[in-house]
């Protein structure tokens, strides 16, 4: 009787999420309702989970709860530490929850709602969240090693080298593509600028209370913290109507851009318990609330998608980044669907707080299916806008027209109708002066969020507030990142450094501090410099360079995969990781090919430079022009090259990969298995 | 009424948890020592370098 109610159960949930897919798929001519998308992918999402992740579970990783896992045998009271269940699903969800989940899907969202939709839902169930499993299963029964350790082993020596490599180079851009949402959300905004910066002082302040203060207190400096940056969201405001103080706030692309770097500098090199870590903290704890708001938000107001299911720029012509829908739909939405670098988390700490091999099933692929519903909730946010407001705030001026008039016009003309006016009044509405050409993502998901959030209650009289208050949330933990992300950096270089002078290795030698922390900044601040000087409004540019290097280390990470489930099970189960594989070296192989052969100079780098050249040997520039000009002609080779790298990179890896299973299945490699050796478990079920 | 009270537990052990307070009882249990100023920022000078050397996701 219980199995029957349960096939009958689950059999509603399937026919529930294909009625649901069918709707927003098909039905045409009258709005769609978000609910039905929030229907679709929690229904698929259930079924992913139930049949395909637990046939995994079961039969491929045959998950041993007798088996003790690393956080019971090397318990140490740090890193390694048997924890609950659902806390350490939520404290993996927290980790690999970033802007990406959240900016790539607004991004996306020009093609349509339903692409982007799609490929969220299918993406995880199948790939990426495959990925997080598999990768945080192989790190748990390696002792918790981090993917380059077990590409090293796995695989040979150039694995781990090129993991190394490739995590760095996607690091740098990674760093600069954020950094130019940040400073794309806060050029000429008073308001917005005063609020970030307030951040600031107040996470030193939190650093210092918590160190001398209240040590130890960690939830209550962060409660105090997040009321002075509320606090800080009304400052804001009246600093924006302030004439004397408002012009001290109201930077430029370029300023802001410096002032990113220079933040980036000194939050790696002083010491983190200062303003790294209470800013973390202060991060971790908004990101969470405001996705728990955004959720409750969603299923409080229910509202109308006014984006259409597809747009005219699926035929590559979309003013917010040039590209087909295929490949660039697949690279453009990269955390939601399938993001290599949870691969670094599922073998980072996770591994070694997992207190039963059977909780890497929830926490691995669960967690992903909850940054894929965050995915969704981002689309649907972006989809509640018009689509005229959506395309007149996220295309360049050097696309759409450098006047307002000309913008609303050239998006009229697209079939997208809005007004100057109409545009006025809503910066007006939201305490800016202007939403033009505000690319990145980061402000018309602010303005859809704060669209549900004021429909909630308050109206039109709080829309600026909330539209603030999410540009405060987007910014607080994308420069979350671009602090951690940088030390990181730092690190790494600090390791190679080691090689050539033992100094420059010291993580605690201050001229090896600065010297190596100057370089990262270097590096990522000289790609920011390029997106906010670029005509096109460098996200154009950048943010493929970051999906297509994002989606190639996933591609690492399922080399890795493959050849572990290669060694158990031989060719039996390997289509699992072997199908998403092969998806992602189709469409980032695809996107970098044209990025950088691409005949159409908005797509290609390589003709783009060509383009600039042909301008220059016109004869018609004036000298200031020129060197711009050679500027931009010279970055065009640079991101076609760094592409080319990362195809390289992963070419050999995939090579070592492809050789090394062929000879286990043929049998003229060793199969040797580098797992921990069994040990029962004796952790008693209190104990997590 | 055990379900709410298990589930306010899971929650505050997460928030615990991600503020670092659970790892700072672990560390005080595991080398037998109790809590002072001194204490936490040795503790800090630990976890935090440990936590930052890792990537953080995008």
């Amino acid at each position: 009787m219980n199995r029957i109610t349960g096939l009958l159960i689950w059999a509603a949930v399937a026919i529930l999420g294909a009625y649901a897919l069918a709707g927003i798929a098909i039905d045409r001519g009258e709005p769609v309702n978000s609910m039905w998308l929030v229907l679709a992918s929690v229904c698929i999402y259930l079924l992913g989970y139930r049949f395909y992740a637990s046939f995994i579970a079961a039969k491929v990783m045959a998950l041993d709860d007798r088996r003790a896992t690393p956080a019971e045998r090397l318990r140490n009271g740090h890193d390694f530490e048997p924890t609950n269940k659902w806390i350490l699903f939520g404290h993996h969800f927290a980790a690999i929850a970033g802007p990406g989940p959240l900016v790539g899907p607004t991004l996306a969202a020009q093609f349509g709602y339903l692409p982007g939709t799609l490929w969220i839902i299918l993406g995880a169930v199948l790939g990426g969240a495959i990925q997080d499993f598999v990768i945080l299963f192989c790190s748990t029964r390696r002792d918790g090693k981090s993917l380059g350790q077990m590409a090293r082993e796995e695989i040979g020596r150039l694995g781990g080298v090129t993991a190394l490599l490739t995590v760095l180079l996607i690091m740098i851009i990674l760093l600069a593509v954020v950094a130019l949402v940040v400073v794309n959300a806060l050029k000429g905004s008073p308001w917005g600028t005063f609020t970030i910066a307030a951040t600031m002082p107040i996470a030193v302040l939190m650093g210092v209370y918590l160190r001398y203060w209240r040590p130890g207190k960690v939830l209550e400096v962060s409660v105090i913290g997040f009321l002075l940056v509320v606090a800080s969201i009304f400052g804001g405001e009246a600093v924006a109507h302030n004439p004397a103080l408002a012009p001290y706030f109201t930077l430029s692309g370029l300023s802001l851009a410096f002032c990113v770097i220079l933040y980036g500098f000194f939050a790696s090199a002083l010491p983190v318990w200062l303003l790294l870590a209470p800013r973390d903290y202060l991060s971790t704890f908004v990101k969470l609330g405001v996705v728990l708001m955004l959720g409750v938000g969603i299923l409080f107001v229910r509202p109308d998608l006014q984006l259409p299911a597809f747009t005219r720029f699926t035929d590559g012509t979309g003013p917010i980044f040039a590209g087909k829908i295929f490949p660039f739909c697949f690279i453009t939405i990269a955390c939601g669907a399938i993001s290599g670098f949870h691969s670094l988390i599922s073998s980072g700490t996770t591994p070694k707080m997992v207190a039963k091999e059977s909780h890497i099933f929830p926490v691995g692929y669960g967690s992903m299916l909850l940054e894929s519903f965050v995915a969704i909730m981002a689309m649907i946010a972006a989809s509640v806008l018009q689509p005229g407001v959506f395309f007149a705030v996220n295309s360049p001026a050097g696309i759409v027209g450098a006047t307002p008039e000309a913008a609303a016009a050239t998006i009229t003309g697209w079939g997208f109708p809005v007004t100057a006016a109409e545009m006025a009044s809503l910066a007006k509405d939201v305490g800016e002066d202007t939403l033009y050409y505000r690319t990145g993502g980061a402000p018309s998901l602010a303005l859809g969020m704060a669209h549900i959030f004021a429909s909630s209650g308050g109206g039109k009289a709080i829309l600026g507030f909330w539209y603030h208050f999410a540009i405060m949330f987007e910014a607080l933990f994308i420069l979350t990142v671009i602090d951690a992300g940088t030390r990181v950096g730092r690190f790494m270089l600090q390791d190679l450094l080691g090689n050539i002078h033992r100094k420059l290795g010291e993580t605690s030698w201050m001229p090896g501090v600065v010297f190596s922390s100057a370089i990262i900044v270097l590096a990522w601040g000289y790609f920011l410099v390029q997106g906010v000087l670029d005509p096109l409004g460098g996200i154009n540019s950048l943010w493929p360079l970051f999906g297509i290097a994002n989606q190639l280390l996933a591609a690492i990470a399922l080399c890795v995969a493959t050849t572990v489930l290669v060694k158990m099970h031989g060719a039996k189960f390997m289509w699992i990781t072997c199908a998403p594989l092969t998806w992602l070296l189709i469409v980032t192989y695809t996107a970098a090919w044209q990025k950088i052969f691409s005949p159409l100079p908005r797509i290609g780098f390589l003709a783009q430079a060509d383009q600039f050249e042909r301008m220059i040997e016109s004869g018609k520039m004036t000298a200031a022009k020129l060197a711009e000009t050679q500027t931009l002609i010279f970055n065009n080779r640079l991101d076609a090259a760094v592409c080319g790298i990362f195809l390289v990179l992963v070419t050999a890896i995939l090579v070592d990969s492809v050789l090394l299973w062929a000879g286990i299945l043929r049998g003229t490699r060793p199969s040797r298995i580098t797992e921990t050796p069994f040990v029962a478990s004796r952790l008693r079920p209190e104990e997590v | 009424m055990t379900r709410l009270r298990n589930f306010w537990k899971i929650v505050t052990g997460l928030l615990r948890e991600l503020a670092d307070e659970n790892a700072y009882q672990r560390h005080l249990a595991a080398h037998g020592r109790t809590h002072s100023g001194e204490e936490w920022r040795r503790f800090c000078e630990h976890r935090l370098k440990a936590k930052y050397a890792r990537a953080k996701c995008c």
